[in-house]
């Protein structure tokens, strides 16, 4: 009896590993959006290879923090806005929700700003690829199919590690980036300071840990596929950092060690050109563009699903325009905002990644501690409520967030 | 000042509560309601009949006599006469409004879908006070926030209008009672006059613990059609934390090829002891069916067919379909099979209902009837069912004796998830 399943069996964990695949990388791949390719790039060409080091500390929070949401979406079933809604209550939930719609609009705006620059490598103006890409962008998710487009994806996010490509024909110095790591060479400043926060706040954003617990949900996983989820969360978050890695590296063997300042991911892709050849620089763009426009579609769809979560709309892509009208308004309205901002000429692109990351630094910790709380709760999570271990490097990891961020906020003031 | 005939749940939360003698016993932290025993079922409308006080640190589940709530600006006063500490576990009967309604989800019988709760509508008349109505709307949300006014008055400046959206109590049913630590069977009688599709896609859209309890309380009967509409993943969990005997029990009671379709999903110890506890002749049916790949029209088959000898009249068949009552999908197409139960011939409702009662059905019977077999490939089913305008397509094995049929309903299933999944 039941012979063919023994038949299948390897052939069923395989395709049951492809199908769990997805949140932990998905996740880890957004993380390697324009904003954050723009901060490793500057990280990389400023401070060459001794702000690499900041990676590791990354990882292992986004581990935890990511293991946490896991583990809560599929002990609940709940997505993290109804938890914190049903528990911490209307006036807490709105606070984050007005934060994290307009964290996210500018961080929308900076993935456009993302395929501007990246188009502009190529000689394409601004006023044609960001409307057109904007376009296709929402009709792709209203009316197209998402599960096709998120495969589509998946193969993507393999095309950041072109970034290797690109720092491998920097030629950098292998043994150099080795001691960097081990004993870096830095003056502790608030410009340095600043820069290790950026490095550690793009890799951490609050909106993730409410996407990759709603897209837990959404594969119906269960505790019996944790090992599965937590090789998912592994490979993401190794993907997260080896991208992060290598752009910093292309950015200081080639810019740093010349002495050239950039601002913006664009800059850094334009810099190549006369120093690492012309297909280093467009490699460069190219992975711009794709992790721009990656972003650009989950961000604002993922906003708009949790706003209207948390607030008891119905949301969803599976869902008519007219059965889920609020939903659709929100996704609509957040794309067109941020396209509008980055088509205004002189558009105040620096000032609204300032903006993004101080009311991102603000949210992380109330989100977290909301988190942490949650996921400690026995009534919530019955016997699969944090170990001392995870709660030890968990709070640990806040602290060290809550104590960054009020940095970043408190060091403008300082500055003037 | 007065005694106030309506009030906001939200706002009553937090007050403080006096005494006769205006003595402060503490604040509200939560109130029980009760839906009262005796009522003519017209407006079965739950009843403030306790509540939680918290002072001074320290919770206090109470009962009392002649509560009155007054305003006071936007602020309310609770008085009551005489008060006394009840058992918390009394609560447990009844429901909390702030644990198990205020900001949790909640079924709108009729809009046939959940809601989240911002508010809850409360009346206090002589005999007591009453929740009446949830607040799902925007206007609640912003009440809740505190910001409800200076919005509403910036809103009437362009002559628009803040949407308030309330749901009879009548027509809700709470779901969530993970919160309350003592296990009680609720009953969900409103959620059971929903059509089980509809029952299926609230499941769905549950937390993991409200899921089970919710379809632990349907009937055998309704359990098994409301599973069938299940997403896959999500019957296998539903079935992974029923108990075997009931797990059982509502595999039983659903066709074979469906009931094997999920134990095909299910781990093998679990799909044993399942098998094990289910009637041997179904059993043995989903038994047969899991040795089928899913490519094969086996899989897809149901072995549940209404099969006939050429010498019954109609009357006789009719009679029979009477009594037996069968599922609507048994009716799609009848068989007339031969001494050795090999398929010769299939007979439509129509022809039985169009006929002399007492003819045989030799007289009525198209001959030669299309049949797959049932190692034949599952594509090649859609194209049968629409040249010969089939509603079931009888499956014979390779010496002709029936096996089942395929109804129409499970192909296009079959078609939709395939192209689902492409």
């Amino acid at each position: 009896m039941l012979k063919r399943n023994n038949r299948r069996r390897l052939f069923r964990n395989i395709t049951l590993f492809l199908a769990i695949l997805g949140p932990g990388i998905i996740t880890g791949s957004v993380d390697n959006d324009a904003g954050g390719i723009t901060t490793y790039s500057v990280a990389g060409a400023l401070y060459g290879y001794n702000l690499i080091w900041t990676l590791i500390p990354s990882f292992i929070v986004l581990l935890v923090i990511q293991e946490m949401n896991a583990r809560m979406g599929i002990i609940t079933g709940k997505g993290l806005a109804d938890l914190i809604r049903e528990n911490a209550g209307v006036k807490i939930t709105f606070f984050i929700f007005i934060g994290l719609l307009l964290a996210d609009i500018g961080n929308t705006t900076t993935e456009f700003a993302g395929v501007a620059g990246s188009m502009e490598v190529l000689g394409v103006s601004k006023y044609i690829s960001v409307p057109l890409v904007g376009a296709i962008i929402w009709i792709l998710v209203v009316k197209g199919n998402y599960k096709i487009a998120e495969k589509v994806f998946l193969i993507f996010s393999l095309s950041l590690l072109v970034y290797v490509v690109s720092a491998i024909m920097g030629k950098p110095h292998w043994g150099e980036i080795g001691k960097a790591i081990i004993k870096p060479e830095m003056k502790m400043n608030t410009t340095t300071l600043t820069m290790v926060l950026g490095i550690v706040g793009t890799t951490i954003a609050p909106w993730m840990q409410f996407y990759m617990q709603a897209s837990v949900i959404e594969k119906g996983l269960k505790i019996k596929h944790y090992k599965f989820v937590m090789i998912d969360i592994i490979v993401g978050c190794v993907a997260t950092v080896v991208v992060a890695f290598f752009i910093m590296v292309a950015c200081a063997s080639n810019l740093h060690d010349n002495g050239i300042v950039i601002n913006e991911a664009k800059d850094a892709a334009m810099a190549l050109k006369p120093l690492a050849g012309n297909i280093s620089s467009l490699v460069f763009a190219f992975g711009l563009f794709i992790a721009s426009i990656f972003s650009a579609t989950i961000l604002p769809l993922a906003t708009a699903f949790y706003v209207c979560e948390a607030f008891g709309f119905e949301a969803g892509i599976d869902k008519k325009w007219n059965e889920a009208p609020e939903f659709y308004n929100l996704y609509t309205i957040i794309l067109v905002l941020a396209v509008c901002i980055i088509l205004l000429p002189n558009a105040p692109l620096i000032g609204i990644t300032l903006w993004t990351q101080v009311i991102n630094a603000m949210l992380l910790p109330v989100v977290l501690i909301c988190m942490i709380v949650l996921v400690n709760d026995k009534k919530i999570m019955g016997k699969y409520v944090n170990k001392p271990v995870t709660n030890i490097i968990g709070w640990a990891s806040i602290i060290l967030l809550i104590g960054l961020s009020l940095l970043l906020l408190l060091t403008p003031l300082f500055k003037k | 000042m007065g005694n106030l005939t309506t009030f906001y749940f939200s706002r009553l939360l937090g007050c403080d509560i006096f005494d006769a003698r205006e003595n402060i016993l503490g604040s509200i932290s939560d109130v029980w309601v009760q839906v009262p025993p005796h009522t003519d079922d017209e407006a079965a409308r739950p009843k403030i009949a306790g509540i939680i006080i918290k002072s001074g640190g320290e919770k206090r589940h109470v009962q009392f006599t002649d509560l009155q709530i007054v305003k006071f600006g936007t602020k309310y006063k609770v008085q009551c006469q005489s008060l006394h500490d009840v058992q918390p576990e009394l609560f447990a009967d009844g429901m909390l409004l702030k644990a198990n309604i205020l900001d949790k989800q909640i079924v709108d019988i009729t809009g046939r879908k959940l809601v989240r709760v911002n508010d809850i509508r409360m009346v206090a008349i002589s005999n007591g006070a009453y929740a009446i109505a949830v607040d799902v709307g925007i206007e609640g949300l912003l009440r809740r926030i505190g910001i409800e006014i200076p919005i509403k008055f910036m809103v009437s400046l362009f002559k628009g209008r803040i949407p308030s959206k309330y749901i009879l109590w009548d027509d809700i049913e709470a779901i969530d009672f993970s919160n309350l630590n003592i296990k009680l069977s609720k009953t969900y009688s409103k959620l059971h006059t929903l059509h089980p599709s509809d029952v299926a896609d609230i499941i769905e859209e549950l937390g993991k613990s409200s899921k089970t309890t919710v379809f632990s309380s349907l009937d055998v009967e309704k359990a098994a059609d409301v599973l069938e509409e299940l997403k896959d993943h999500e019957q296998v969990h539903i079935i992974e934390n029923l108990s075997v005997e009931k797990a059982a029990d509502v595999l039983e009671k659903m066709p074979a090829n469906e009931a094997a379709d999920i134990i095909d999903r299910l781990e093998n110890k679990r799909a044993e002891e399942l098998l094990k506890e289910m009637k041997k002749e179904t059993s043995d049916e989903v038994r047969e069916l899991l040795e089928y790949p899913n490519t094969k029209v086996g899989s897809l088959m149901s072995t549940d067919v209404l099969s006939f000898n050429q010498h019954s009249t109609v009357e006789e068949v009719l009679l029979h379909i009477r009594q037996q009552k069968p599922d609507m999908e048994l009716l799609y197409n009848f068989f007339i099979v031969n001494s050795k139960e090999r398929l010769i011939a299939t007979v439509s409702l129509r022809d039985l209902l169009i006929s002399e009662p007492a003819s045989p059905l030799k007289n009525i019977m198209k001959k030669k009837p299309v049949s797959v077999y049932d190692d034949d490939p599952l594509d090649s089913l859609a194209e049968i069912v629409s040249k010969y305008n089939l509603l079931a397509v009888p499956v014979i094995y390779e010496n002709n004796v029936l096996a089942g049929m395929v109804v129409v309903d499970d192909i296009l299933e079959d078609l939709i998830g395939k192209r689902r999944t492409k």
